[in-house]
C-alpha cells in the first residue's frame, strides 16, 4: 500500500478546480513553478483516513490537444508524472462540453473520478442528472460536489482512496470505440508502437496511436526522436490519408465528432431538463453591462474605479511602507560608521529594495481589483467589448486590462500589468501586449514628469499630463501595430472567448489570488532588485575620486571650519576643531536644525559634558548670554550650508568620475543630437534600475545631494536656471523617459513571462530606439519651429 | 456510434460558403444571424485548427446556436450553445455554415 497518493485536478476553465483544491487542502498549499514553462502549478496536501494525499491543481483546459500551453502542461503532467488518480472536475451546469475532456482523460487510460461540481447551479437551472447511470455509462465513479459550500468533498476523498487502493487497472478506454475503419488504423499503428517499445501499457499505446492519427504536433515530435520513426511515420501518413478518403475530412475532426456523438448519447440517457420560465440572471445583468450604450460607459467607470481603488486605497499603506524604509535607512545610517559599508547598505540595498518593495501594497490592491474582475466574470466582458478596438492594432480584447494596469491611466506598474496577460490564450497577441505594456505611464515615471513639468510648464500641468497619457497610448498602439506587422506578423489566433455566468466571488478566493500574485512580485522583484541595486550602487560609487581631489575637498571643508572657529571662537565654547565636531554630534542628537533650536542647543552644550577637551571654564558664563548664542547659531547655520555645498560638489564630482558617470559622459556623444549631457545620461542609467531614480540621480549630478523624488522643488529651481535647460529640453526628456528601456524588474518579468531572453532584449532595444527617435523628433521639430526655447 | 457519411448534397457542405444561391436559399453564415435568432450548425469550415477548436467547444453538426447579441461596436458576437455563452469574431463566425435561422423564444 502506497503511503502517499498523488491526485491531479483536471477540468475545464471555471469548473471549480481551484475552489475544490482550496477546500481540500486548506491553508497547506504552496505555489510552485512548472519547470521550464511559465504557468503556475499549485500543490497541496490533505490527510484522509491516514493517507497523505498530494493534490495538484492543473490549469483549466477544454481539451488535451496541443493547442495551447495550458493543455500541453496539463497533458504532460498526466503523462509524465503519472498521478495515481485524476479527479476530473466537471461543471454540472455545462455538462456536455465538460464531458469532452472527460472522454479524453478516459482515453488516456487515467484512473478517473468525476467530481460533478456546481451541482447547485445545475439544479437551479432545472437540470436533473442521474449520476449513478452516468457513472455506469462512463465506468468511473461520479461524486456530486459543491465546491463553494464544501459539500461532497468527504465522499470525494473517500472515493479517491478507495479507487487507488482497490481498483488495480483501468480498462475504461476500451469502452469507447470509434467504429471499424478507425479502429483498424489505430490497431496498425499500435502494433508498430508495440514493436518499438515494450515497456508501455495498453492504454498508453492506444492513446499514442490516437494522438498520432490526429496529427498531434507534440506527440509527432516525440516519435520523431525515437528509433524506427520512419516506419511509424509512414504508417501514420497512410492511415491518415486512408481515413481522409473514407470520411472526407481530417481524422482529428472525425474523432472529435465521434466523441461528441458519444457524449450526446450519454447526455440523452442521464440528463433531464425541466423547462423553467425563470429568467437567466446572467443574461439580465448583461442587458446592462454589455449594452450597446450603457456597456462602454459602465466599462470606463469600472476601469476608473479599479484605478481609484488601487491608488487611493493603497496610498496610506504605501506611505507607511515607504516611511518604514526611510526610517530603516536613517537608523542604519546612524548605527553604521560613515564609509563604504554604510553607503552600500543605505544607498544601495535599502534605497533600492525599499524603493521597489515600498510599492507592494499598491501591487496587492491592484491584484485584488483584478481578482474581483476575474472572479465575477466581468473580465471576459471587458475583452468582449473592447476586442474590436484593440484588434486593429494587433492586440486582443483582453490586452486592455494589462495596459490599464501598466499605467493606462497614468500611474500603474508594468510588472503586474505584464503578469495580468496570463489570462490571454493567444500567444502572439499576448506577446505583443507584454512588449508594449512598458510604454504606459507607470507610477515611477510620474515623479520625473512632476519635476520637469513643475520646472518648465507651470500653468497648464493638467493638460500636459493628459497629453502625456494620450502620447503613451498612441505610442503603445502604434508599436503594437508595427510589431504585429513585422517581427510578429501572421494571422491572429481565433478569438474564442467563453463568457462565464456572473458569480459572486468568495473572499477566500480573492485573497488567495491576491496573495499568490503579490508574493510572486515580492519574491522576484525582491531578489532581482537587490542584485541590481547593489550593482548600480557600485557603478555610481566606484572608483571614487583620486586622492588629490578628495584632499582638496577635505581642505576646503577644513578651511571653512577654521574660519568659523576663528570667527566665533573668542565668544564661544567652540574653539577647536574637536569642539566643533562634538557640537555637531550634539546638534544631530538633539535634531536642532533651526536658529532657535541651535541657540538653545548652544546653551545646553556649554553646560553639558562635552567640555572635557576644553579647560576654558571661565567662558561658559559667556555662553549663557542669549544674544551671543543667537549670533553663533546663525553663523553655524551658514557654515552648515557652505559645507553642504562643498559636500554636494564632491558628490557630483564623485558621480561624474564613477563608472556610471564615465558611461554617461561617453554617451554625450550618442545623445548629442537630443542634447542630453552627462548628468541626464547618468540619471537615465539610474532609471534603468527603477524610473524614479532619475530624479534622485539628477539631484546628485546637480550638486544638490540625493533629492527626494516627492520633494523636488529645489531641483526644479536649479534646472530652470541651468544653461541648456528650457521647456523643449524638458519635454524631450519627458518623452525619452516615457518610452526608453523598461526598468530592470519589468525586464525580468518579461523574461519570465515570455520564457525567452530574445524578447527581453528586444523589448529593451526597441523601446530605447523608439525613445531616441521620438526625442529626436521633438527636439528638432521644436528647434525648427522655435518652440519652447526660452 | 458515428455516421461516416458526409452529406454531399450541394448547399450542405463548406462549398456553400462561396455559393450565393445556397446562401440566399438554404444555408446561412453564422455571421449573418441577427440577435435573437437561432438555428442548427450545418458545417464548421475554415482551417483544421479552427475547426478542431470549435469542435472541442461543442460546435458539432446539428447543434443549435442562438445569437445573444453583438458587442457594442458590432463585433465580436455572443452566442449561446449547449447551455453556455461564447464569443467569436464575425470573421470566424463567417466560417460556420448554418441552416436558416428561426426566432428563438
Ligand atoms: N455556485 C457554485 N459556485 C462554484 C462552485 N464551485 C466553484 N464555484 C465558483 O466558480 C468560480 C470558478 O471557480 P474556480 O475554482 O476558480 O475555477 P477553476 O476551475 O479553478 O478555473 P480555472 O483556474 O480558470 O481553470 C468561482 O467563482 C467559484 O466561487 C459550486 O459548486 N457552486
Ligand atoms: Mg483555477
Amino acid at each position: 500500500m502506497k503511503q502517499k497518493i498523488t491526485v491531479a485536478l483536471a477540468g475545464n476553465p471555471n469548473a471549480g478546480k481551484t475552489t475544490i483544491f482550496n477546500a481540500l487542502t486548506g491553508a497547506r498549499q504552496h505555489v510552485g513553478n512548472w519547470p521550464g514553462v511559465t504557468v503556475e502549478k499549485k500543490e497541496g496536501t490533505v490527510t484522509h483516513s491516514g493517507r497523505k494525499i498530494h493534490v495538484v491543481d492543473l490549469p483549466g483546459t477544454y481539451s488535451l490537444t496541443a493547442y495551447s500551453l495550458e493543455e500541453i502542461i496539463a497533458r504532460n503532467f498526466i503523462v509524465d508524472s503519472a498521478p495515481d488518480l485524476v479527479v476530473n472536475v466537471v461543471d454540472a451546469a455545462n455538462l456536455e462540453r465538460n464531458l469532452y475532456l472527460s472522454v479524453q482523460l478516459l482515453e488516456m487510460g487515467c484512473k478517473l473520478v468525476i467530481a460533478l461540481n456546481m451541482i447547485d447551479v445545475a439544479r437551479g437551472r432545472g437540470i436533473g442528472i442521474d449520476e449513478a447511470y452516468l457513472s455506469s455509462l462512463l465506468g468511473v465513479p461520479v461524486i456530486l460536489t459543491n465546491g463553494k459550500k464544501g459539500i461532497g468533498l468527504d465522499s470525494l476523498l473517500e472515493t479517491i482512496v478507495f479507487e487507488v487502493e482497490n481498483n488495480q487497472s483501468s480498462d475504461n478506454f476500451r469502452r469507447f470505440t470509434y467504429g471499424a475503419e478507425v479502429e483498424d488504423e489505430l490497431e496498425k499503428i499500435q502494433n508498430l508502437l508495440r514493436h518499438v517499445n515494450y515497456s508501455l501499457e495498453g492504454p498508453a499505446f492506444r492513446w499514442l496511436a490516437v494522438k498520432l492519427l490526429e496529427g498531434d504536433s507534440e506527440i509527432v515530435k516525440k516519435i520523431d526522436s525515437g528509433d524506427d520513426r520512419k516506419t511509424i511515420r509512414e504508417q501514420v501518413e497512410k492511415s491518415r490519408s486512408h481515413l481522409k478518403n473514407i470520411f472526407g475530412d481530417n481524422p482529428e475532426i472525425v474523432l472529435a465528432d465521434a466523441r461528441y456523438g458519444l457524449i450526446s448519447g450519454a447526455i440523452k440517457q442521464t440528463v433531464q431538463i425541466e423547462r423553467t420560465d425563470r429568467v437567466n440572471l446572467s443574461e439580465s445583468i448583461d442587458q446592462f453591462l454589455t449594452n450597446r450604450l450603457l456597456g462602454p460607459i459602465i466599462l470606463f467607470a469600472v476601469l476608473y474605479a479599479v484605478y481609484f481603488f488601487t491608488f487611493r486605497g493603497s496610498e496610506s499603506l504605501v506611505q507607511y511602507s515607504e516611511s518604514f524604509f526611510a526610517w530603516l535607512g536613517a537608523n542604519v545610517s546612524e548605527t553604521l560608521p560613515d564609509g563604504l559599508l554604510r553607503s552600500l547598505v543605505v544607498n544601495g540595498v535599502i534605497a533600492g529594495v525599499g524603493g521597489v518593495l515600498g510599492f507592494t501594497p499598491l501591487i496587492a490592491f491592484m491584484f485584488f481589483a483584478i481578482a474581483i474582475l476575474e472572479d465575477t466574470g466581468y473580465m471576459a466582458r471587458i475583452a468582449f467589448m473592447l476586442d474590436r478596438v484593440l484588434r486593429g492594432f494587433g492586440l486582443h480584447g483582453a490586452s486592455m486590462l494589462a495596459l490599464m494596469v501598466s499605467g493606462g491611466i497614468a500611474g500603474g506598474c508594468a510588472v503586474p500589468g505584464i503578469m495580468a496577460t496570463r489570462t490571454m490564450k493567444e500567444p502572439k497577441e499576448r506577446l505583443v501586449t507584454i512588449l508594449v505594456a512598458p510604454l504606459m505611464n507607470c507610477g515611477a515615471k510620474l515623479p520625473v514628469y512632476a519635476l520637469l513639468i513643475g520646472a518648465f510648464f507651470s500653468g497648464d500641468r493638467v493638460s500636459i499630463m493628459f497629453l502625456l497619457t494620450l502620447i503613451s497610448w498612441a505610442m503603445a498602439l502604434l508599436a503594437a501595430r508595427v510589431i504585429r506587422s513585422t517581427v510578429l506578423s501572421g494571422p491572429s489566433a481565433p478569438f474564442v472567448l467563453e463568457l462565464p455566468p456572473y458569480r459572486v466571488p468568495t473572499l477566500q478566493g480573492l485573497l488567495i489570488h491576491t496573495w499568490e500574485r503579490t508574493w510572486m512580485y515580492v519574491k522576484k522583484a525582491g531578489t532581482v532588485i537587490l542584485a541590481v541595486s547593489v550593482l548600480f550602487w557600485a557603478l555610481m560609487t566606484f572608483p571614487g575620486l583620486p586622492p588629490e581631489i578628495q584632499q582638496s575637498f577635505q581642505k576646503k571643508l577644513e578651511k571653512l571650519n577654521s574660519e568659523f572657529i576663528k570667527d566665533v571662537g573668542a565668544s564661544s565654547v567652540i574653539q577647536t576643531p574637536q569642539a566643533l565636531e562634538n557640537f555637531e554630534k550634539f546638534t544631530k542628537e538633539h535634531k536642532s536644525d533651526n536658529a532657535k533650536d541651535l541657540t538653545k542647543a548652544l546653551a545646553a552644550f556649554s553646560k553639558s559634558g562635552y567640555k572635557s577637551d576644553n579647560d576654558s571654564n571661565q567662558r561658559y558664563s559667556l555662553m549663557e548670554n542669549p544674544e551671543i548664542n543667537t549670533d553663533v547659531a546663525g553663523k553655524f547655520l551658514v557654515l552648515r550650508a557652505k559645507r553642504l555645498e562643498v559636500e554636494n560638489k564632491e558628490q557630483e564630482e564623485r558621480l561624474r568620475n564613477s563608472f556610471a558617470g564615465r558611461v554617461g559622459s561617453f554617451l554625450e556623444l550618442v545623445f548629442l543630437p537630443i542634447g542630453f549631457d552627462w548628468r541626464t545620461n547618468v540619471a537615465l542609467l539610474g532609471g534603468f534600475a527603477a524610473k524614479e531614480v532619475v530624479v534622485s540621480t539628477l539631484g546628485t549630478a546637480y550638486s544638490l545631494g540625493s533629492v527626494n523624488p516627492e520633494k523636488s522643488w529645489n531641483l526644479s529651481e536649479k534646472l530652470r536656471n541651468e544653461p541648456g535647460w528650457n521647456p523643449l529640453m524638458a519635454f524631450t526628456l519627458i518623452i525619452f523617459v516615457m518610452l526608453y528601456a523598461p526598468c530592470f524588474v519589468t525586464l525580468v518579468v518579461i523574461r519570465r513571462e515570455t520564457g525567452l531572453w530574445r524578447w527581453t532584449i528586444f523589448a529593451m532595444v526597441y523601446t530605447t530606439l523608439l525613445a531616441y527617435a521620438m526625442a529626436f523628433l521633438v527636439k528638432t521639430t521644436g528647434s525648427f519651429l522655435g518652440i519652447g526655447l526660452v | 456510434m458515428m455516421s461516416p457519411t458526409v452529406s454531399r448534397k450541394k448547399c450542405f457542405d463548406c462549398s456553400a460558403l462561396e455559393d450565393n444561391k445556397c446562401l440566399a436559399e438554404k444555408t446561412v453564415k453564422l455571421s449573418n444571424y441577427k440577435p435573437g435568432q437561432k438555428g442548427q450548425i450545418v458545417q464548421v469550415c475554415g482551417d483544421s485548427d479552427f475547426r478542431l477548436r470549435m469542435l472541442e467547444m461543442g460546435f458539432v453538426k446539428g447543434t443549435e446556436i442562438k445569437v445573444v447579441k453583438y458587442a457594442p461596436l458590432n463585433d465580436p458576437m455572443e452566442f449561446e450553445i449547449r447551455g453556455y455563452h461564447i464569443s467569436l469574431r464575425k470573421k470566424q463566425a463567417a466560417h460556420i455554415l448554418m441552416r436558416e435561422p428561426e426566432i428563438a423564444v
